[in-house]
C-alpha cells in the first residue's frame, strides 16, 4: 500500500469538516436537516473510507517484537475504559430513546463532545483495526490477506447499509437493518469473518515462556475490560448518534477487538502448559546454530572439542559433560575437552569400561539410573556423582573416530529430545573434527615437505659447481636426488699443480639431519686436504674429528683418493664406500677395487686405522675410473629387483671408452630406463676420471 | 612402507631376534624398540637372525651402532648370523665384520654365548 502522509488526511478531515459545518448550520436553523442528511452522511462516509489505508500502514505489533504493540494496545484500551469511566455518557444513552432534532444534540457543547467521541472511537478502532491487521499477518498464510480484506469490506458494506436508516434512531443502537432478514443474515456472515480471522493467532508462538505468562496475567485483565468497554459503547454509542455509518463502524470494530483478544486469549492459555517445551526446542535449535556456525570456522581440534562439550552440556542443562578422541592406536582415549571434571577424573581418563559400552554399537546410549545398570561399577570408580548419561558416538568411516557425553546428578535426568539433540551435534562435530586433523595432517606434510626442501638446497649448495680443469684428466660427475633427501656427497680439492683430490661420500640416514653432517664434512675435508697427502692420513683424522660429533648411529662411507697427474697414478682408501671401478682402455676386463676398510663414525680410531687399506692404482691414457654410490646398485625397478653391481659393471664394461659426458648420460639413461616408473629412494652418484 | 617382523626367541642366556623382510628407515624404529626392551629387561646377550632379512639400509645399520657400546658395557653383545650374500656384501663393504662377529650359521653363534659370563636377569 502507498504510505500514507500527513497530506492525504487532510482530504477525509475536509470532509468530516464539511460534516460538521452542515450540522452546525442546522443546529443555527440556517439549514433544513432532512434534505442535507444525505448529504452530511456522504461527507462522513468518505472520509471514513478514505481513512482506511490507515489500517493497513498501522506500525504496532507489525514487527517480532509483538510485546511492545500489544502493550501499546493494553494502554490504548485501558486509557479508553477510564475515559469512558470519567465522562458521562448517560445522556447520549437516553437520547438513543428520543427522536427529534433538538433533543437529539441537547446543546452545543453536548455536539462537540458528540463530535469528539465520534472522531476519537472511529480512529480508536481504524488504529485497532491496524494492530489487528498485523497479528494476523504474522505468519500469512494462503488465504490470510484475502480473509481480512473480505472482513473489511463486509464491515464496510454492512456500516454503509445503516444510511437506509438515516432517520430511524432506534436502528442505529442495534444490528438491524431495514430488511430483517438481510440484516440478520450480514450480521451471521460478519461475524463468522471475524471469528475466522482470530484463529490467526500464529504469534503466540513467537513468545517465549516469560512473555507468555505475562500476557497471561495483563488478559485476565485486559479481556474483560474490553467486553465491558464494547458493551457500554453498544448500548451508548456516541458516534451512532452522529452518524449510523461510524456508529456501526466502530461498534463493529469494538466487537471485533473483543472477539480476537478472546480467541487469541484461549489460544495462550493452551499454550502455557507446553511452553517451557517450546522453549527448550528453541532453544536447541539455536545452540545447533551456533555450534554449526562455531565449528565451520574452526581448524584447532581441541578448541572445537571445548565449543561442542559446552554447547552439548548447555542445550542439555547437564552437570557435566566430556569429549573422548580415539588416539592413533584405537585402545587409547584421549580426553579433548571437558566441563566440569575434577582433576583427578581428568587426569584419569575415560575408564576403557566406559568406552567400551559407549562406542560398542556405533549408536547414541542412554542411561537414566547409572546405579542399576552395568555402568554402575566403572562409573562410581571414576565418577560417583553421576546418574544419568548419554553417550554419543562421533562416527566416521564406520567406526567410532570419538565420543561426546553429558551427564547428571539425577536419575531421569535426560530425554529422548536430549539424545536427538546430541546426535544432531555429534553429526556436525565429527565433520567438523575430520577436517580439523585434515588441515593438521596437511600442514604436518607441509612443514615436512619444507624441510626437506630446506634440506636439498643445502645439500646442493655443497657439491662443486664446476668440475676442475686438470690438464691430463677429464672429469664427470653428477648427483641425482632421489624424492627424499639423500646424503649423497662428491667434492674436488687442488692440493697443487698436478695433484687432485677427490671423495664420494654417503651419509646415512635421510632428511635435514643428514644434510648437515654433509656440511660438517665438507668442512673437515676442505680443511685435511691440502696438508694430507696420504689419503689414510687424511681419513683417519677426518674419523677423529667425525666420531665425536655425531650420533652413535649415524656413520659415512666414503671414498677419497689422490690423482697424481705427474705421476699418472691414484692412491686411495674406500671407507666403507662402494668399490672403485677401473676400465684400462685397452678393452680388458673393469676391475673393481676393494681395498679394506670402515666407514667413518663406526670406531673412535684403533680398529679403523687398523682396517683402512691405501691402494695405489697408476693408469694410462683413456683408462676410465668411475666412482659411485650404492644409490646406482640398490636402485629398484616396480617389481622390487635391483640394479645390481654385476649390471652396473657390465654397462660400465660396455661403454667406458665414451667421452665422460656421454657416459654419464649412458648410465643414468640405462639405470632410469631399470627403474622405470617406480619411485627412487636414495641418490644417484657417479664421478667419472678419465685419463686424457 | 615395506613389510617388516620380528621374532623373538628367548634362551636360557641370551635371547635371538629373527628380523624378517625389510629393514629400511621406516621399519627401523620397530627394531630399535625390540632392542631398547631387551635392554630393558637386561636381556644383554643377543643374536640377530638374518635369514629372512631381504634389505637393510644404513637407518637400520645404525640401530645397531647405537645399541652396542651400552650393550658391550654391560657385559653383553650382539651377534649377527645367517645373512644372505647380498646382504652380507653391504655389511662387508662397511667393514661391519671388524666391529661385529658375524656368522654363517647360528648353532656356530649359539656356541660362543655359552662361553660368555652369567647373565644378570633373573629368571
Amino acid at each position: 500500500m502507498r504510505k500514507i502522509g500527513p497530506l492525504s488526511l487532510i482530504l477525509p478531515l475536509a470532509l468530516f469538516l464539511g460534516g460538521i459545518l452542515i450540522d452546525l448550520n442546522v443546529l443555527g436553523g440556517l439549514l433544513d436537516s432532512r434534505a442535507l442528511a444525505y448529504f452530511r452522511e456522504g461527507f462522513i462516509t468518505l472520509a471514513l473510507i478514505l481513512c482506511l489505508p490507515i489500517i493497513y500502514q498501522q506500525r504496532w505489533a507489525s514487527d517480532r517484537n509483538i510485546l511492545r504493540g500489544l502493550r501499546s494496545l493494553f494502554y490504548l484500551i485501558l486509557g479508553t475504559f477510564l475515559l469512558l469511566l470519567i465522562s458521562n455518557l448517560e445522556p447520549f444513552a437516553d437520547q438513543s430513546l428520543s427522536t427529534g432534532r433538538n433533543v437529539l444534540y441537547g446543546s452545543l457543547v453536548n455536539y462537540f463532545i458528540l463530535t469528539a467521541w465520534a472522531l476519537f472511537s472511529s480512529l480508536f478502532v481504524l488504529v485497532i483495526l491496524g494492530t489487528l491487521r498485523n497479528l494476523i499477518f504474522i505468519k500469512q498464510r494462503k488465504n490470510t490477506a484475502l480473509h481480512f480484506l473480505i472482513l473489511i469490506l463486509v464491515l464496510i458494506l454492512y456500516a454503509l447499509l445503516s444510511i437506509t436508516n438515516l432517520n430511524d434512531l432506534d436502528f442505529r443502537f442495534s444490528y438491524r437493518l431495514s430488511s430483517e432478514n438481510l440484516g440478520y443474515i450480514l450480521l451471521f456472515i460478519v461475524i463468522n469473518l471475524m471469528v475466522l480471522n482470530s484463529f490467526r493467532v500464529a504469534w503466540i508462538n513467537y513468545l517465549n515462556r516469560k512473555q507468555k505468562l505475562t500476557l497471561f496475567f495483563g488478559g485476565l485483565i485486559l479481556v474483560p475490560l474490553q467486553w465491558l468497554l464494547y458493551i457500554k459503547f453498544h448500548t451508548a454509542n456516541p458516534a451512532a448518534l452522529f452518524s449510523p455509518v461510524l456508529g456501526r463502524f466502530v461498534d463493529l470494530g469494538f466487537l471485533f477487538l473483543s472477539i480476537y483478544i478472546s480467541m487469541a486469549y484461549i489460544a495462550l492459555v493452551f499454550h502455557l502448559p507446553t511452553a517451557h517445551l517450546f522453549d527448550r526446542q528453541i532453544k536447541q535449535l539455536s545452540s545447533l546454530h551456533t555450534l554449526s556456525r562455531a565449528i565451520s570456522s574452526e581448524f584447532n581440534l581441541d578448541r572445537l572439542a571445548e565449543t561442542t562439550v559446552e554447547l552439548a552440556v548447555q542445550v542439555t542443562e547437564a552437570d557435566s559433560g566430556w569429549l573422548a578422541l580415539a588416539g592413533e592406536e584405537s585402545a587409547s582415549w584421549r580426553l579433548a575437552a571437558a566441563r566440569n571434571l575434577s582433576a583427578a577424573e581428568m587426569e584419569r581418563g575415560v575408564p576403557e569400561a566406559i568406552a567400551r559400552w559407549a562406542t560398542s554399537q556405533l549408536r547414541p546410549r542412554l542411561v537414566n539410573h547409572v546405579s542399576r545398570s552395568e555402568l554402575n561399577v566403572p562409573m562410581s570408580l571414576w565418577k560417583d556423582d553421576v546418574q544419568s548419561v548419554i553417550a554419543v558416538p562421533l562416527e566416521s568411516g564406520g567406526e567410532a573416530i570419538g565420543c561426546l557425553y553429558v551427564a547428571k546428578k539425577l536419575e531421569y535426568g535426560f530425554e529422548q529430545d536430549d539424545l536427538d539433540m546430541l546426535r544432531a551435534f555429534s553429526e556436525q562435530a565429527v565433520v567438523a573434527i575430520s577436517n580439523a586433523r585434515l588441515v593438521e595432517s596437511s600442514l604436518v606434510r607441509e612443514r615436512l615437505e619444507q624441510e626437506l626442501r630446506i634440506a636439498h638446497d643445502a645439500q646442493m649448495k655443497l657439491l662443486p659447481k664446476k668440475m676442475p680443469q686438470v690438464p691430463g684428466i677429464t672429469l664427470e660427475a653428477v648427483c641425482r636426488t632421489a624424492n627424499e633427501v639423500g646424503g649423497d656427497y662428491y667434492d674436488f680439492f687442488r692440493i697443487d699443480a698436478t695433484r687432485l683430490g677427490l671423495v664420494i661420500g654417503d651419509v646415512s640416514g635421510k632428511g635435514a639431519s643428514a644434510a648437515f653432517i654433509m656440511a660438517e664434512l665438507k668442512g673437515i675435508m676442505e680443511a685435511l686436504a691440502p696438508k694430507h697427502h696420504s689419503p689414510k692420513e687424511l681419513l683417519i683424522a677426518a674419523n677423529e674429528t667425525l666420531y665425536g660429533n655425531i650420533d652413535r648411529n649415524i656413520f659415512v662411507s666414503l671414498a677419497y683418493g689422490i690423482v697424481d697427474t705427474g705421476a699418472m697414478e691414484i692412491t686411495f682408501c674406500r671407507a666403507g664406500q662402494c668399490p672403485v671401478l677401473f676400465a684400462p682402455a685397452a678393452g680388458e676386463k673393469v676391475q673393481t677395487l676393494e681395498p679394506k676398510g670402515m666407514g667413518l663414525g663406526l670406531d673412535q680410531g684403533a680398529s679403523f686405522a687398523q682396517a683402512l687399506e691405501e691402494y695405489r692404482q697408476p693408469y694410462r691414457a683413456g683408462d676410465t675410473f668411475l666412482f659411485y654410490t650404492d644409490g646406482a646398485v640398490e636402485a629398484r625397478n616396480a617389481r622390487g629387483e635391483e640394479f645390481t653391481e654385476t649390471r652396473l659393471v657390465s654397462l660400465f664394461q660396455r661403454y667406458h671408452a665414451l667421452p665422460p659426458r656421454r657416459l654419464l648420460s649412458q648410465l643414468i639413461e640405462e639405470i632410469g630406463g631399470f627403474v622405470g616408473s617406480a619411485r627412487s629412494h636414495d641418490d644417484l652418484t657417479f664421478v667419472i676420471l678419465q685419463a686424457v | 612402507m615395506e613389510n617388516f617382523k620380528i621374532v623373538r626367541l628367548d634362551g636360557t642366556n641370551l635371547t635371538t631376534l629373527k628380523i624378517i623382510g625389510f629393514l629400511d628407515a621406516h621399519t627401523a624404529p620397530t627394531l630399535e624398540e625390540a632392542i631398547q626392551k631387551l635392554l630393558d629387561e637386561e636381556q644383554v646377550n643377543i643374536l640377530v637372525d638374518f635369514k629372512d632379512l631381504n634389505y637393510i639400509s644404513s637407518a637400520g645399520l645404525g640401530v645397531f651402532m647405537g645399541f652396542i657400546e651400552e650393550i658391550r658395557g654391560k657385559n653383553g653383545d650382539i651377534k649377527m648370523c645367517s645373512m644372505s650374500p647380498k646382504i652380507y656384501r653391504v655389511f662387508d663393504l662397511l667393514g661391519f665384520p671388524t666391529i661385529y662377529q658375524i656368522y654363517e650359521r647360528q648353532e656356530e653363534a649359539l656356541a660362543t654365548f655359552t662361553q660368555k659370563s652369567a647373565p644378570t636377569s633373573n629368571e
